[in-house]
């Protein structure tokens, strides 16, 4: 199989940060975390709403999704929801959830058990990542120190891409294959055992905790008006560095010196290339730079030493390597558009015009958007060209 | 009232039927899977369901457009 341009790494170093990665000296143990923020309280489901509302709060796993729409969903449900805490981070250039995981386990059990009390869910499962073992031990551990009452249930995600996105987990709960399948309904509305499945990554969970654990008024002291709070960044290096930082804070003060000049890829392997200067110009926001084209994603940066045509290149290859193989636009185009990749790199004469055909006909044409963030990837690749070469 | 054609894409063996009943908005890709082209208007709809009913891995799916 195709290797990876960064292999998932379970040893990230994790910064000190304004508020889920402060105070890291004191360890990730639940007496030091009670220290800290005392009880978990309960809270009602409404309270608990409308504070996620005013405070935007969205999902960390890429896709920036309200949180409040899908908790509202699940509970409108007619049966009694499950919880699922996703811990796979199948996209191996990211490490902040496996950060929150070694650092911060409580932060974000705390988030789950407290919204699986509100909701009347009985059951919390925890999805973790068979490539980051350091990781998986530290949720164990953080488990052991627990008495939640309620049922907690240990998955581990297979090492591919796709293992981690929504349906593909269920699937795995369900004891089959961790594939994507279709989704004819949202998780939120049917998803485990037909029950409504509030199912998150790590960081949302980790930041709702903090917001019952600290209340709305020192959530919302960090970040802008319009986006409070915090968010995790994963620097891609030999070590990936996470760092915490408040909405708002001005790109140039997160990357690192040396990539001055550098296209930088925004957002990992699904992500898109963008040239320094543009990107060391804006603040991170999860608004504004969907506005530009280039989504914040789940916050990775890389920046190869590699040109980005050759780069883009391998990390097509090993996309097309993490296809499920199911979906036959993904199965059969993906390879084709690594190919033409491959052409590109090497300055062949028609490649460019055929990456740009392929990316739009494998777009939306998959049970998960495999195919759609490659083709991203892809696009974003011969923007960049064009952008140099103007 | 439009309706949306979807394809249950790990089903789909690209056999090609859909095509055949509904050239109209299903188009087939280099390898034989289709490109659905658009929305299903009411004069469609009847080819539409019969493209539903008889495409040999059920792998077709008629669908109101989303609430949201």
């Amino acid at each position: 199989m195709t290797a990876p341009p960064v292999r998932a790494s379970d040893r990230p170093r994790v910064l000190e940060g304004p508020a889920l990665l402060s105070g890291l000296a004191d360890g990730p143990g639940l007496v030091a975390h009670r220290r800290r923020y005392g009880d978990l309280p309960r809270v009602a489901l409404d309270d608990l709403l409308a504070a996620l509302d005013r405070l935007h709060v969205r999902g960390r796993g890429g896709a920036a999704f309200p949180f409040a729409t899908k908790l509202r969903t699940a509970a409108e449900g007619r049966r009694r929801p499950t919880v699922v805490v996703n811990l796979s981070e199948g996209e191996p250039a990211s490490a902040k959830d496996t950060a929150l995981a070694l650092a911060r386990p409580h932060l974000v059990l705390d988030g789950a058990v407290a919204v699986a009390r509100a909701l009347g869910a009985r059951e919390v499962h925890l999805v973790l990542p068979c490539e980051r073992p350091r990781a998986v031990a530290a949720v164990e551990a953080a488990l052991a120190e627990r008495h939640d009452r309620l049922r907690t249930v240990l998955h581990t995600a297979d090492a591919r891409f796709v293992a981690g996105q929504a349906r593909a987990v269920l699937e795995l709960m369900a004891g089959r294959a961790n594939l994507p399948v279709t989704a004819w309904t949202p998780e939120a509305v049917a998803g485990h055992r037909g029950r409504p499945t509030l199912l998150s990554n790590a960081e949302t969970w980790a930041q709702v905790g903090r917001l019952v654990l600290v209340g709305e008024q020192r959530y919302a002291a960090l970040g802008t008006v319009e986006e409070p709070g915090t968010t995790l960044l994963t620097i891609s290096g030999t070590t990936p560095r996470v760092h915490e930082v408040p909405y708002g804070t001005p790109w140039r003060e997160v990357l690192p010196e040396e990539w001055a000049g550098r296209p930088v890829l925004l957002g990992g392997f699904h992500g898109t290339w963008v040239p320094w200067e543009d990107l060391a110009a804006r603040t991170v926001s999860v608004a504004a730079m969907r506005a530009a084209g280039t989504p914040l994603g789940a916050g990775v940066v890389v920046c190869p030493d590699e040109p980005p045509p050759a780069y883009t290149a391998r990390v097509v290859d090993y996309l097309a390597a993490q296809s499920a193989r199911r979906c036959g636009p993904c199965l059969n185009g993906l390879p084709a558009l690594a190919a033409a990749v491959h052409g590109v790199a090497d300055g062949s004469g028609d490649a460019e015009r055929r990456a740009a055909e392929l990316a739009g006909l494998v777009s939306g044409r998959g049970a998960c958007a495999h195919p759609d963030g490659t083709a991203r990837l892809v696009r974003s690749l011969l923007a960049l060209r064009a952008e140099v070469a103007s | 009232m439009t309706a949306r054609l979807r394809v249950d894409w790990p089903s789909c063996k690209a056999r090609g039927l859909c095509h055949e009943l509904l050239p109209e908005i299903v188009d087939l890709d280099e390898w034989g899977y289709p490109v659905v082209g658009g929305e299903v208007t009411p004069d469609l709809l009847a080819d539409a369901r019969a493209a539903v009913r008889m495409c040999p891995r059920l792998a077709l799916r008629l669908e109101r457009p989303p609430p949201l």
